[in-house]
């Protein structure tokens, strides 16, 4: 590991942890770690009522009325010990998500190589080059947050949320980028949009994506 | 499919369905939903001889006109707002036999946010993970994801029910407007300036009108953060306060967001989290320093004394 990055694990009211990182922007080794130490925690599901990664921090819930606060800490604080030695290796699937850059589909894109200083085919083949790791889900079912994107790329939120971005649309937020799961509000710089459906509650499984996914998006030509 | 039971006649400000969420799906970003006040939600269950968990309908605010079609068995549990059959007040956390044809209204209260109405049998709705609980931002649970409106029909889940049971004394929660809530500081506390970190305990706040099921907006006296750190997108849990920069908290409620991108001061303690439902609009809203060690030993004594009238219950 390139640097040694130690997380506080501290209780979150009376019936929580998180583990979280005090890092500047993203970090692959807390997000990574935080992942790994989730895969751990999932399996011991007698304790834990959830198990929430996210990108720098974890936090788990449990059971006050079965588990004591000082049981559960030192879980966590054991878990961390097995994997801050070495991080596992873990074989994540990679998940193709076509996307429809610019255009309707992406109205934001021009601000994107406004401050890029980039034509557009650049921004989506810089877009488009990297694997991303899923970081986390939420904050609505099937909104999917992911790792860094190209430095290049990087734009803050707009100021003024849109009052409703499409469900597929894929934007930036500063560093993040991410795809939304529903229809909602946004504030994030929409640059395209892939009709694959991420998240639909009458389907038998709901989620295409879950954290820990790798994905890599797939550019395609104009909509017919 | 079994004949409906009720009929919307007016949904009022807005009527779902809930039963006890769908938990342990936050990783997923689909919170735990379910009634808002699992308490009185439980309450009006037993009243009936429902399981405590048997899905109900949650009235928020008042205005909600049901006209039943089958004799059944009903009781109102939470907030008070002045209930009525066929124009005749109908008391609160008590057993009420209806007829059809009967109609119910609810007027609005003045204490409190939700009435629960639970039916004997229970109310059946579209279950998605577990649950039929209403989550509106989605749209999945109840009918079609959605608040009840006029029209809508409801059939019962005919689940087993041990027959009508009274509440002894002591068991109804009293309600008062102002909302006093226990919590602990949890990890972004000392972001708040010193000043604020002793008003967070000590002056009250009011929910504003931008106060739902996913959260309060509360106003107040300035939240100041000296710390101002650019947060990544993290966890929350329902009864966690944030202070964005404007310095006006919001407190995610039962719906609330899995992720919140502001700093976090504080975590309602377990066992008060059934009170985030009574937040209305205007509601005076304060907190309470909850000591480490106190907060499992009230839940377990709020446990154990609702468990002996409803088993398996847990706030």
């Amino acid at each position: 590991m390139a640097s040694k990055l130690i997380p506080r694990i501290r209780p979150f009211g009376d019936n929580g942890i998180l583990i979280g990182y005090d890092v500047k922007g993203y970090s692959e080794t807390a997000c990574r770690t935080v992942h790994a130490l989730a895969d751990i925690l999932r399996g011991q599901d007698n304790i834990w009522t959830n198990v929430i990664p996210a990108y720098d921090s974890l936090m788990v819930t449990f059971n006050p009325m079965v588990t004591e606060a000082d049981t559960a800490l030192r879980n966590v604080e054991e878990a961390y010990e097995k994997i801050s030695k070495r991080l596992p290796r873990t074989k994540a699937n990679v998940v193709e998500v076509p996307v429809y850059y610019g255009g309707e589909n992406g109205p934001d894109m021009q601000n994107i190589c406004k401050s890029s200083k980039l034509s557009e085919d650049q921004v989506i083949k810089r877009h488009s080059k990297i694997t991303y790791r899923v970081c986390l889900m939420g904050f609505i079912p099937g909104f999917a947050f992911l790792s860094e994107t190209d430095k290049k790329l990087h734009h803050p939120r707009h100021e003024t949320p849109r009052g409703l971005v499409p469900p597929g649309s894929i934007g930036i937020a500063n560093w993040q980028t991410g795809i939304y799961g529903l229809e909602s509000p946004g504030g994030w710089q929409i640059i395209g949009r892939t009709p694959l459906s991420v998240f639909d509650p009458k389907r038998e499984k709901p989620f295409a994506l879950k954290a820990g996914d790798m994905i890599r998006f797939v550019p395609q030509g104009a909509p017919s | 499919m079994s004949d409906p039971v009720l009929r919307i006649l007016k949904g009022g400000t807005q009527t779902t369905l809930q039963d006890a969420g769908r938990p342990g799906h936050r990783h997923l970003g689909i919170p735990k939903s379910g009634a808002a006040d699992r308490l009185s939600f439980a309450l009006s269950n037993y009243l009936v001889g429902n399981p405590w968990d048997a899905p109900a309908l949650e009235c928020t605010l008042g205005g909600l006109h049901i006209r039943f079609l089958k004799k059944s068995r009903i009781a109102i549990s939470g907030a008070d707002m002045k209930a009525q059959i066929n124009g005749m007040n109908v008391g609160m956390n008590r057993c009420v036999p209806v007829e059809p044809g009967d109609i119910l209204t609810f007027s609005f209260g003045r204490v409190g946010c939700r009435a629960y109405i639970a039916v004997e049998g229970g109310l059946k709705g579209e279950s998605f993970m577990g649950s039929v609980s209403t989550y509106i931002p989605a749209g999945f649970g109840g009918l079609e994801g959605r608040a009840y409106r006029a029209g809508d029909e409801i059939s019962s889940a005919e689940l087993e029910t041990t027959g009508p049971q009274s509440l002894p004394f002591g068991y109804a929660p009293r309600l008062s407007r102002h909302i006093v809530l226990r919590a602990r500081s949890v990890t972004e506390w000392d972001w708040l300036s010193p000043a604020a970190q002793r008003y967070m305990y000590t002056s009250p706040f009011h929910a504003t009108a931008d106060t739902d099921r996913m959260g309060a907006r509360l106003r107040g006296d300035k939240i100041d953060l000296v710390e101002k750190k650019d947060m990544v997108s993290s966890p929350i849990l329902p009864g966690t306060l944030q202070i964005p920069p404007n310095g006006q908290p919001i407190l995610a409620l039962i719906d609330g967001h899995c992720t919140g991108g502001y700093p976090r001061a504080l975590q309602v303690i377990t066992a008060d989290l059934w009170l985030l439902g009574q937040i209305a609009p205007s509601s005076p809203v304060s907190f309470r320093r909850c000591f480490p060690e106190d907060a499992p030993v009230i839940l377990r004594g709020r446990n154990a004394f609702y468990e002996g009238l409803m088993p398996g219950f847990r706030f």
